[in-house]
This record gives C-alpha cells, structure tokens and sequence, in this order.
C-alpha cells in the first residue's frame, strides 16, 4: 500500500490528512491527486526525498505532501 | 521622496529637551527606513557605549509602507545597542503605534539619555511631552496598556515594558496591545535602563502619499488577493500554528532543548488541536491574516498562541499541553519577556538539572517550575538569576561543559527550529544580523523541497536572496513578511505599493542592493562595537555538530562541521566580506559607505 501524507491545507483539498491506496504498477503522483492540485509552493517529499508530481509512486512508498511555509 | 513625514523626533530623558530634525533624501533613497534608518542612525550615534548605559539610544522607525492601508502593513522596528549581544539589536513589532507615528508627523523617535524617574513619551502630532510614570512602574504590560488606554484612548498607539524590562533583565521585549511582541535582543531592558516605561502615540495627520488614489486601488486589491487564497481558510483556522506538525513531521521541532526534532506529545498540542481549544483571533493592526490566536489557558484565562512560543515553551521544555503552554505565554507577555529566549533559558535549566550541574531539580515538563521561573527570572532572582541575562552568560558562569548546549548564535537565543537536519538553516541563523532569528531567512522549506543534506553553493546563494527579501525589505519597508510565503501574496505588489507612496519605481535589484547596503553596515557596526567579533560569531551550537539526534526520521544526523565552514566561506564570498565575516573596502565603498570603510579599515587594519 501506498500512504500519502497531507499537511496544512493540502488536506482540507484532499479532504483527509492520510490516505492509503494500492496501487499495481507505478503510477505518476498527479495522477493520484485531485485535479486540480497546487503546482507552485509545495514540497513533496517520496520516501523522505525531495520529489515532484510528476514522480512516479510505487506501492510500497510514503509519500509527504506540504506546502511551503516562511517561519512564525 | 513623498511618502514620508520627513520628520525624526529625538527626546532627551536626561534633559527633557525634545527636537524635530529632517529626513534627508540620501537617508531614504540608501536605507529607506525601519531598520535601514535604525542602523545608520545607530553607526553614526551610538559609539562603544555600554548598551544600558544613558549613552545608548533607542529607536522606533517606520518606513514607507508602515500603517498605510495596505495589507499587514501595521508594523514598525525597535532597535538600539543590544545588551543581550553586545552588536546590532532589533526587532519588528505589529502595533497602532505603527498607524499613529507618521499621522503624528514622524518616521522616526530616537530617545536618548537617562530619566530621574519613571516615564513616558506622550506624543500627540506636533505636541511631545514627557510624562511622570511612576504610577506605572511595576505594573506589568496588560495592567499599563489598560491604565494608559484609559488615559488617552483606546485606539492610542502604545509601545510598553513589563517588570521584566524594568528590572533590566537582558531577555525583556517590547510589547503592544496585550500580546504584540518585538525587540527580542534585550530591547525592553534598553527602555529600562532610561526609565522609559511607554511611547504613547496618537496622530490625526494624513500621509502625504505619490499618488492617493492608485495606493488606495492597489491595497484593496491586496486583501481581495489574500481573501481568495487557496490556503487563506486554512491560514484563519490555525496561522503560523500550522508549522508545529509540519516541524514535527520534518523532525525540526525544538524539543528538550533542541536535543531532538521530534515530540511524542505533538498531537495533544498541534494546530488541530489549537481549533478544538480556539476561542478568538488577535492580530496587528491592518492585517487581513491575524496570527494570535486565543485559548483558555490552564488557569482560565485567555491566552494568545502561536508557533514560536509554543515550540519554545512547549517542547523545548519537554511540556505537552497547550492551555499549560498558554500560560507560560501570557505571564510572559505580562511581564514582557521574550518567549522564545524564555523557552531557551527554561529549557537549559532544565538540562543543566538533569546532567546535576546545579542543585535545584528542574524536571522536563514541570509546569509548577516553570512558571515560578518565569518570576523569577523577570525579577532576575533566585535560579531565575542565572539564565536572567541569556543562556550565553548563564553558560559562560556555569561552565562544565553547557557552552555546548547553550542554544544561541552572538547571544540571542534561537527560534523555535531545529537544525541537525537542517544545515542551510543552520547557517540562517549563523548568519543572522542580530543573532540567532529566523525572520532574516527561513530557508527550510526550499532546502527539504529541493535537498535538505545538500551543503551546495546554490543553497548559500538562496539564503542570501531570502536575507535580502526579509532582513532587508521586509524589515526596511516595514510590512509583515507572512502574507508573501503563507498564502504565496505576490511579491510584484511590493514595488507597485512603493511606486504609488513614494513616486519612485525601485525594482527588486535596487531593494536588494539597499538591504546589501544595510546588512554591510550591520556587519560593520558590530565590529566596531564589539572588537573580537569575528568568523566564530557566525556559528551555531557545538551541539548540532557533535550531538547527533538519538531518534525519529533523522536519527543520527547533525551538521557537518567541515561542510558548514565551506558554505560560510561561500557566504563571505557572496556577500562581498573577508573571511572573517567583515566587509571588505571595495564592498563598503560601493554601497556608498566611505566613511565607514575608512573606520573599520583603520580598526581592522
């Protein structure tokens, strides 16, 4: 199972903070997302490394998304 | 230039003389105003002096975009000689007396020497008076704010201390409206020192802006911008409290001490659990995105929040409950002290207690005890005593080891952000002019989205590009940084908002050679002030080098030392300064700073 991790308001878009799903053969992340999705401003980490929507998601991942943030 | 009051307002607490002096054109065109002005000022003014001495100044300074009806445009800079560092001390504070200043007919209070006895400032436009406060001496910052709006308004601007400043404690703050926070390097104790206990500022003047008209369009279409954000619900709902699981889940999160990067009890005090608890919202004036959010606190009263105070009196002190945690803020903001040094000063205790370096036993966690540290080092007695003047003198007295895990850069205390993983930030708060902040460059997001263990030039490069948005714009301008980042606000608006007050179009490469200008003359300021000050002032903890973290996601990283040494070296580089961290002639001298190029030269040799 792939598990995705939402943070911030990039879970209100998604409507959950954490999703699993199984996924056959690997698969775009985008593809995965709701459309539309944010481009700009967020940080997508698979497996702990910097990623990008278009990285391709296998069923064993953790995926991390999150938008970008300034500080308190 | 138009959009300015053209007018610095200086008072003497030593002779009571109080003079209006102009703004030149050059004063505004190479340092536009918040800190920009505050550091020249300093440069030219205040020379060697002991920072709580009567020689020190103090200064209040607003730029062009400060209390204009612009978005999160409430904000204006305190700065002076810090006594918690010794070099350049400053701090951004949201307030109406932003609003009032320049209505009142000035972008600038210097206050200079000493009172006899307790006072105030009252300046009302034209009027300034210096007001007998010794009835508020002693009173702490909700019970003054009250007495003073009673007296002369509530919708005054009014800028105070607490006891805490009073009693000279070297962590005290500024603060504003119950709950507005700045000048974390000691400037309450400044403030102290002259018995300067408030600034009280009413104005009914008007701005003389370039043009009116296209600033009034251009503002309301900001706040119709930021309304329609997609992230501006989520933003209300939890603001900078947002950072706390996202912190955690990066393993960032400043946790006993900044030993570790994670907190088992994050869940019981994140963001979601601030909406549970959430009963109101406080903010700085003009702001369509307030920050503070309030809960009841542990004894029943409300209580502001936000990331930084709840990292650092939350984790950081191994305390996981968010009304406890409340607490610890309000009395904080009652006696003016600065939470975040707070958190750090506790959090030391607290680790000195367990390695049995001192006597009294300071458990992890124990709100009982911290709370009573909270008096006690706002009065700086008792254990209080020790850390009353910030972990860098506390470890320096205590020795055995603790220099290491004093958690501070030139003797300001670092905000609430662990850096073992993190080493682009580490060098952030390296490198940051008044010590450890994170407001001159917040590079973590950019390094985990891009490679959070890359120690690479371009990374050196970005941080220099965020000091120069943030340290130099931001804090020059002065407009809060938040609505940039937080819901991705345009940073075109910026030069657009300055084109339409001032009549100048500047571009982002003139306002980054001006805040390069600024950061120059810091840099400068500090040498001279401070004449050891040098290459090791840029580095962080031992404890982030040698300490790795001994759990979660980023077990056993740290910061390499070799690598941190080769992106400081880039950074001097990049910045146009010697290995040493001082600029060089030809930097000074292309900034238009001659004369203090031919100073430092002469002091440096």
């Amino acid at each position: 199972m792939a598990k995705l991790n939402f943070f911030g308001y990039l879970a209100d878009i998604v409507g959950s903070r954490a999703k699993e799903m199984s996924l056959e053969k690997p698969v775009a992340l985008r593809e995965i997302l709701p459309s539309p999705f944010p481009e700009k401003n967020i940080i997508v980490l698979i497996n702990q490394k910097a990623g990008s929507l278009d990285s391709l998601i296998r069923d064993e991942d953790s995926v991390v998304l999150m938008p970008v943030l300034s500080g308190g | 230039m138009k959009g300015y009051a053209e007018k610095l307002l200086r008072a003497n607490l030593s002779n009571s003389k109080v003079s209006k002096e102009e703004i030149s054109e050059s004063m505004k065109r190479d340092f536009l105003g918040g800190r920009g002005f505050a550091v020249k000022i300093l440069w030219d003014e205040v020379k060697r002096v002991d920072p709580l001495s009567e020689k020190n100044k103090i200064i209040f300074s607003t730029g062009p975009l400060s209390g204009q009806l612009l978005p999160s445009s409430g904000k204006m800079v305190i700065a002076s000689k810090s006594p918690l560092t010794g070099g350049y001390g400053d701090g951004n504070i949201g307030t109406m007396a932003s609003v009032h200043l320049k209505k009142a007919g000035y972008d600038v209070v210097v206050v200079e020497g000493k009172s006899e006895k307790p006072c105030y400032l009252l300046i009302e436009d034209e009027n300034v008076k210096i007001v007998d406060a010794s009835d508020l001496w002693g009173k702490n910052t909700f019970e003054a704010q009250d007495i003073l709006e009673k007296r002369h308004g509530r919708n005054s601007g009014i800028l105070l201390i607490g006891p805490a400043g009073e009693n000279l404690t070297r962590i005290s703050t500024v603060m504003s409206q119950k709950g507005r926070a700045g000048g974390r390097p000691g400037m309450g104790a400044v403030m102290g020192s002259k018995k300067l206990k408030a600034l009280v500022v009413k104005g009914t003047g008007n701005i003389s802006n370039f043009d009116d008209n296209k600033l009034k369009e251009l503002g309301k279409k900001g706040y119709e911008e930021i309304k329609g954000k997609e992230s501006y619900d989520f933003w209300m709902r939890q603001g900078t409290m947002q950072a706390f699981d996202w912190c955690n889940e990066n393993a960032c999160l400043p946790t006993h001490n900044f030993k570790e990067g994670v907190f088992e009890f994050s869940k019981e005090m994140d963001g979601y659990m601030l909406e549970k608890l959430h009963m109101g919202r406080k903010g700085c004036p003009m702001c369509s995105m307030q920050c503070g959010h309030i809960i009841k606190d542990s004894s029943g009263q409300g209580a502001e929040l936000d990331y930084e105070n709840v990292g650092m009196l939350g984790p950081n002190i191994g305390l996981g409950n968010l009304p406890q945690v409340a607490l610890l803020n309000r009395l904080a903001d009652e006696w003016g002290l600065d939470t975040i040094s707070l958190g750090s000063c506790i959090g030391f205790l607290m680790e000195a207690s367990e390695k049995g370096l001192i006597k009294e036993k300071v458990r992890w966690g124990d709100i009982e005890t911290a709370q009573k540290l909270v008096t006690e080092i706002g009065k700086g007695e008792g254990l209080g005593k020790l850390v009353s003047q910030g972990v860098k003198a506390a470890s320096e007295i205590l020795g055995k080891g603790s220099q290491k895990w004093a958690m501070q850069v030139k003797g300001l205390e670092i905000s609430a952000y662990n850096c073992h993983a993190c080493p682009g930030m580490a060098l952030s708060f390296g490198t940051s002019p008044i010590g450890a902040s994170h407001k001159d460059a917040w590079i973590i997001s950019w390094e985990i989205a891009n490679d959070r263990f890359s120690y690479d030039k371009s990374k050196v490069e970005k941080l220099i590009e965020f000091q120069r948005l943030r340290g130099g714009f931001f804090e020059s301008a002065t407009v809060c940084r938040l609505p940039w980042v937080e819901v991705s606000f345009g940073l075109d608006r910026y030069p657009e908002y300055l084109e339409a007050i001032t009549g100048s179009r500047m571009s982002w490469q003139d306002l980054f050679e001006m805040g390069d200008r600024i950061y120059a003359l810091i840099r400068a300021y500090w040498k001279r002030e401070v004449p050891q000050f040098g290459r090791k002032w840029d580095y962080p903890p031992d404890r982030w080098f040698e300490e790795p973290h001994s759990g979660g996601k980023m077990k056993g990283v740290r910061v390499d030392r070799e690598k941190y040494e080769q992106m400081l070296t880039w950074y001097y580089e990049l910045r146009g300064w010697d290995q040493n961290g001082i600029p060089l002639k030809e930097t000074l001298d292309r900034f238009g700073l001659k004369d203090v190029s031919k100073e430092i030269i002469e002091q440096v040799g």
